[in-house]
């Protein structure tokens, strides 16, 4: 790798450039993967949570579906449900959790009134009504879970990607950025004194042919004589 | 369709229905059953009084729905065969109870036409036990829309309702009012015009109650609910614990309703459900009280006039307890409960 670089001023000050902006976007992504693992903590806090209400609730309704089924029979308790063809509607929006966007689902018309159930009030019992409001709460947190557990798996693909490039930053992107550099600075240093070799030989050159030249011209003189 | 005047043969179809009620299982089956799942239910039950149905159902349905259906059938056949051996006021007054299957076979109905189901599964889901005849019951499924239904029902008690509460239908878009109209229908007929005598001062005790707890419950479930909903609303005439207005302000307040109930001719039987009220959370507890002092109606029931309405109202009740019974017991197998929960909870001996 190094070895593609030119080693020129030019290039070792664009490296350095480089070096510096990598840097300043290490730190920043670091940054940012830190404030989304202590975000995806809380949103799991509440995942686990939802998910153990998710678990009490389905396991609340099931057994209330099944005292209706033994007690009314499965007809009267299809009966009830067929009585009503209106489904509860889910609208979804987004927010935004240092720079992931996650959905924030509203629903409306889960939870009903005695009324509102279709079934009519004088021929049901209690235990229709309860297995109705307990599928009612189910699908609440059966929502609820939908918005928190999104949240978390997009919190945890965001928490991948910028651990990815952070790393990538950390651990090959800079550490290559510092080779080229010392690399680039080992080469100028070496031409440097390649130079300096080279100047100090010329010199020594021009100042033994001035002397050879300053012999002969003594010499001369001395013939002259 | 019901007749009042004419003769009326209590001795002929008491003397059926004993034979009828031997025939139902003891308690030592009951025992039995609690301890099969529903596969072997099933097969216990295509060796005794069931076996008809079951076969005749077998190639369409299974396991405990197979039970269920069964159930109904067998039922529907005992009770049409009481309105067929009743002639004058015993039919009118075993037809006034029995109506609750034609309340119960209309609210199917609407369902069906309601939420678009297929006329097969509606059919299925009919329990023919009621007054109204096989050829009315195939028009119903036949009709296109809840008006031709109620057109289909005219000279029933059921029209002239259902007609009433169309337009809230149409406001509301759910079928509350129609199910609301349909089952005030039944109850308030109940009572209405009973000739009450010493033979039937019981069975109109029973229904008075049938009435009673069924607003006592309903008010309850209000109240519970926490809807905004006047329980007068739900009110159904005929019973002899409170008027209209009294079950609405009693409603408001569960305690004073409590109190009232237990200084009501009910209050024995139900003090201890009454009890359980006050702390439990759950209504079911209570329902299942209700249920079981109203069973000790058709206990008593079945002792007293040996030769009037009486007997025949206590076999109805008991095939229904039978019925239940063994639906319950089924579904509590399937469901996974415990021969104790089943006996506990379910099963009403």
């Amino acid at each position: 790798m190094a070895e593609d670089v030119k080693p020129t001023r030019k290039n070792l000050m664009a490296i350095e450039d480089r070096i510096e902006l990598s840097e300043r976007g290490h730190d920043t992504l670091e940054q940012k993967r830190d404030g989304l693992i202590m975000e995806f903590m809380d949103i799991l806090d509440q995942a686990q949570d939802i998910r153990s209400k998710l678990d009490e609730d389905y396991d609340t309704a099931q057994e209330k579906i099944n005292m209706a089924r033994a007690m009314e029979g499965d007809v009267a308790v299809r009966g009830a449900a067929a009585a009503l063809k209106e489904h509860p509607e889910i609208t979804t929006q987004s927010k935004n959790i240092m720079g992931v966007v996650v959905p924030q689902i509203e629903s409306s018309r889960v939870k009903k009134s005695l009324d509102q159930r279709g079934y009519g009030l004088l021929g049901s019992s209690a235990r229709i009504d309860e297995a109705a409001d307990a599928y009612e709460e189910l699908l609440e947190t059966i929502i609820l879970a939908a918005e928190v557990e999104t949240a978390m798996k997009k919190m945890l693909e965001e928490i991948e990607t910028t651990k990815r490039r952070v790393n990538a930053l950390e651990f090959k992107l800079l550490p290559d950025l510092h080779e080229n550099k010392e690399y680039i600075e080992q080469k100028l240093e070496e031409q440097e004194r390649e130079e300096i070799f080279r100047l100090k030989k010329i010199k020594a050159k021009k100042e033994e042919e001035e002397e050879e030249e300053a012999e002969k011209a003594e010499a001369e003189a001395a013939t002259a004589d | 369709m019901s007749t009042t005047a004419g003769g009326s043969n209590p001795e002929y179809v008491t003397a059926r229905v004993r034979s009828r009620r031997a025939a139902l299982f003891s308690d030592e089956e009951y025992r039995k059953l609690i301890r099969m799942g529903p596969a072997e239910i099933a097969r216990f039950m295509e060796e005794s009084e069931y076996e008809t149905e079951i076969n005749a159902l077998g190639a369409r349905h299974s396991g405990v729905d197979l039970i269920e259906y069964a159930l109904n059938r067998n039922l529907a056949k005992h009770f049409d065969d009481l309105l067929d051996w009743a002639e004058g006021r015993l039919y009118d007054l075993i037809a006034r109870y029995l109506r609750k299957f034609d309340a119960w076979n209309v609210k199917t109905v609407i369902r069906g036409i309601y939420s678009d189901t297929a006329r097969e599964e509606v059919e299925t889901d009919l329990i023919r036990a009621g007054e109204f005849s096989g050829r009315l019951l195939d028009q119903l499924l036949d009709a296109g829309s809840i008006e031709d239904v109620t057109e289909l029902l005219d000279g029933t008690i059921f029209a002239e309702p259902l007609r009433d509460a169309y337009d809230e239908y149409e406001e509301s878009g759910v079928l509350v009012p129609l199910e609301n109209a349909v089952d005030r229908a039944f109850y308030e007929q109940l009572i209405e015009g009973l000739d009450v005598n010493e033979a039937t001062q019981l069975y109109h005790e029973f229904l008075q109650a049938e009435i009673d707890f069924r607003n006592v419950r309903n008010a309850l479930r209000l109240a519970r609910s926490g809807a905004d909903i006047d329980p007068s609303e739900y009110y159904i005439e005929g019973g002899r614990l409170f008027s209209a207005a009294e079950l609405s302000s009693l409603a408001a307040n569960p305690d004073e309703l409590v109190q009232h109930l237990r200084d009501s001719p009910y209050g024995d039987d139900l003090s201890q459900a009454l009890d359980e009220l006050e702390t439990a959370e759950s209504l079911i507890e209570f329902e299942r009280a209700l249920e079981a002092a109203l069973l000790e109606y058709s206990d008593r029931l079945g002792i007293v006039h040996p030769l009037s309405v009486a007997p025949v109202i206590s076999y109805i009740l008991a095939k229904e307890r039978e019925v239940d019974n063994i639906r319950a017991i089924a579904r509590g197998r399937e469901a996974g409960l415990s021969e104790e929960e089943i006996e506990e909870e379910l099963v009403i001996l």
